[in-house]
């Protein structure tokens, strides 16, 4: 026979009794001075062990006991294996320390490695159609605020496009793209890859290109982007990561929620960041099957970087692009 | 404000006097007992449930979440206690489980369609407030049902008919008086809240002076009005620096930002402070009335410091953050019972076994009130 001190109350109203509950030959007493009730063990629910927390015994027909005595009623009966798991688990601190490390651990390998693979493996599913609404808004948009038609001659325009086919030719599993002339000034020498799959090219880029090899290896670099599906990807990832973070921060009040939208942030640059090395070894891949030299890819970088305009300076966790000279490097140019 | 739902009731457990000054004895009624709710969890134990709960639920790719959430609330709820009695929590893993795969279901095709096809937000934004007061209704009866005090079950015994003038209405009006109509809808929304709450059958009364909360909004779009002029003209005063020194430019452009971000984050906490304690102060019970002394410059120094610890931690100051949070809305709340009453429960929910299993709930949200 065991026994513990408790507090019982009847389900039906907030009033607390001191009792004492005995446990003896499959029954559960509860005597107390106003109460005597008494179950068959086996229909007593016992709740399980949280830290030091009051422990609950459930009564049929609504009424319940409590006890501060954890170590009593661990005494009474044994809780499934996986409950007494989790409570030592917790109860240790040499534990929390591994489980930090291990967090930690688990965390990146789900933001470098399965997050990226799986939303790769679900862009593969939706087809570019579903982006085309939003190449369409993305065009026109970026028309109404950035850019205006191309003042390059056709021929130029039609030689260029008719390079960039072959180059495309070369890969083996080109991606379907449709290439944009369109002059800004506003912007000045670049290229974009807009969803489903739209190459925006600038005049100025092709005035700043001193070879045509410099103005595919770029063209070439956002047939990376289109080709890995970046547009899906980093919409996928974005999403994920947002949860993600919020699943660690979640119950910290909404002012903080800088605390949710820094870290997201970061991650997602870092996201940005790794698909712009995935779009140039692309281009470096595909230049180097067409016999370009991948100079020419580091030599418009670096003339891109020294005619932007001068922004602030990011450091590289918060910057969209990877470090020029990292991406020279890649180029084969020290 | 997820925090604030342990306290005692699962919405809104924070009190105070207007002022946020401690409420002395003398407040108190002759004859009133004072009963403050007390909080005994630890930072330290609290992170070892937290570390324990985020390893499983990563290595469970977020099933675990569920438990985890169980296991947290029951370790808040019983180091709470009030008059000496723990509060205790009756949620089913299974039930969140369920509720929490559908909002990742439809927070993803929110995500991907929103952006796909901009239209659709259109749709989503409808369907939201369209389901609004069902949501609410369910989300705060389920957290209602699923903690308890002293063997006997909260309940929000609202139907879903009485929040949909509010909750359709509002949105609506807010929007034709360009968000004049806002204070009057967080006064309305929160005397819905607390006047729904019951614990067993004795229900809780609450009417917002909507004057009151004007007052407060006025005074909180005053701080950020201010606050913002004097980050403009710290801008002004930093820009020779970025010509200077390009390479803290960046610098130059965080700080002002920083500046308006405190500003709203302590704006936000003088709305949290006034209105929770006003709301406090006008809510009443069978032989209980409240009082809420939350402090606007105490609540902003609690999401400023617990913010920095955990971007200095990489998050792993959360469990801290939790605890001191709590702790000190615990500290702020005050009972005052003027007549010990019995309180009974309610036949409705007499059935439910303790697993609450036929509580089948998938609008587990917390709302921030």
């Amino acid at each position: 026979m065991s026994s513990l001190a408790a507090h019982y109350f009847d389900g039906r109203h907030a009033q607390r009794h001191a009792v004492t509950l005995v446990l003896s030959g499959g029954r559960a007493k509860i005597v107390g001075r106003e109460v005597g009730v008494e179950f068959a063990a086996r229909r007593v629910r016992i709740s399980t062990r949280i830290a030091s927390t009051p422990r609950w015994i459930y009564l049929p027909g609504g009424g319940a006991c409590v006890t501060d005595d954890n170590d009593g009623v661990d005494r009474l009966v044994r809780e499934r294996p996986m409950q007494r798991i989790v409570h030592r688990l917790e109860a240790h601190a040499a534990f929390a320390a591994l489980a930090v490390l291990l967090v930690v651990t688990l965390f990146w390998v789900i933001v470098d490695r399965a997050l990226p693979f799986a939303a790769a493996k679900v862009a593969e599913h939706i087809p570019v159609e579903a982006e085309a609404t939003l190449g369409r808004e993305a065009l026109a948009g970026m028309e109404q605020f950035w850019l205006q038609p191309s003042q390059l001659a056709p021929e130029e325009r039609a030689a260029l496009a008719a390079k960039l086919e072959s180059l495309a030719a070369r890969a083996g599993d080109p991606p379907a793209y449709r290439l944009e002339f369109r002059s800004s000034p506003l912007i000045g020498a670049n290229a974009f890859a807009l969803p489903s799959g739209v190459l925006v090219l600038t005049d100025e880029l092709v005035k700043l290109a001193q070879a045509d090899e410099e103005i595919l290896a770029v063209l070439a670099h956002e047939l990376g982007h289109v080709r890995h599906r970046h547009v899906m990807r980093r919409l996928l990832e974005g999403s994920a990561i947002a949860l993600l973070v919020a699943g660690v921060t979640g119950d910290v009040a909404s002012a903080t929620s800088l605390a949710a939208a820094a870290p997201t942030l970061v991650l997602q640059t870092k996201f940005s960041r790794d698909n712009e090395r995935e779009a140039d070894a692309y281009a470096i891949d595909l230049l180097h099957r067409a016999g370009i030299k991948p100079h020419h890819f580091a030599a418009i970088l670096a003339r891109m970087e020294a005619q932007a305009p001068r922004g602030p300076m990011l450091p590289t966790f918060l910057s969209t692009h990877p470090p020029t000279g990292e991406r020279k490097a890649l180029s084969g140019v020290k | 404000m997820r925090v604030a739902l342990l306290t005692l009731y699962s919405p809104a457990l924070t009190t105070a006097s207007p002022r946020g000054e401690p409420l002395s004895e003398q407040a108190a009624a002759a004859g009133e007992r004072v009963v403050r709710p007390e909080f005994r969890g630890s930072a330290r134990e609290y992170f070892r449930i937290w570390i324990v709960n985020l390893l499983f639920t990563l290595l469970t790719l977020g099933i675990y979440s569920a438990w985890a959430k169980v296991r947290k609330q029951r370790y808040l709820y019983g180091n709470t206690r009030l008059d000496g009695d723990a509060f205790n929590y009756f949620g089913s893993a299974r039930a969140i489980l369920k509720g929490r795969i559908l909002a990742v279901f439809v927070f993803f095709a929110y995500a991907v369609l929103t952006e796909l096809y901009p239209v659709s937000i259109w749709a989503f934004l409808t369907a939201g407030v369209i389901l609004l007061p069902l949501i609410l209704v369910r989300a705060l009866r389920f957290n209602a049902r699923m903690s308890a005090w002293r063997g006997l079950r909260f309940d929000f015994p609202a139907r879903v008919r009485d929040a949909v003038p509010l909750y359709l209405g509002m949105p609506l009006l807010v929007a034709a008086t360009l968000g004049l109509a806002f204070p009057w809808f967080i006064a309305k929304h929160k005397q819905f809240v607390i006047s729904h709450h019951a614990f067993g059958i004795s229900p809780l009364g609450c009417s917002m002076p909507v004057g009151k909360v004007y007052g407060i909004y006025l005074r909180a779009g005053l701080i950020i009005a201010g606050m913002t002029i004097v980050a403009i003209l710290g801008a002004a005063v930093l820009s020779p620096v970025v010509v200077v020194l390009p390479q803290a430019g960046w610098l130059a452009f965080l700080l002002p930002v920083l500046a308006i971000y405190i500003a709203y984050a302590f704006a936000y906490a003088y709305l949290q402070a006034r209105v929770t304690n006003l709301a406090w102060q006008n809510t009443y019970g069978a032989g209980v009335r409240f009082a809420s002394t939350l402090g606007a410059i105490d609540l902003a120094g609690l999401y400023i410091s617990n913010l920095l610890a955990i971007l200095f931690t990489a998050g792993l100051a959360v469990p801290w953050a939790v605890v001191r949070t709590l702790r000190y809305r615990m500290e702020n709340f005050t009972m005052l019972v003027s007549e010990e009453v019995v309180h009974e429960a309610s036949p409705e929910l007499l059935n439910i076994s303790a697993t609450g299993q036929e509580l089948g709930e998938i609008f587990n949200v917390n709302f921030g009130i």
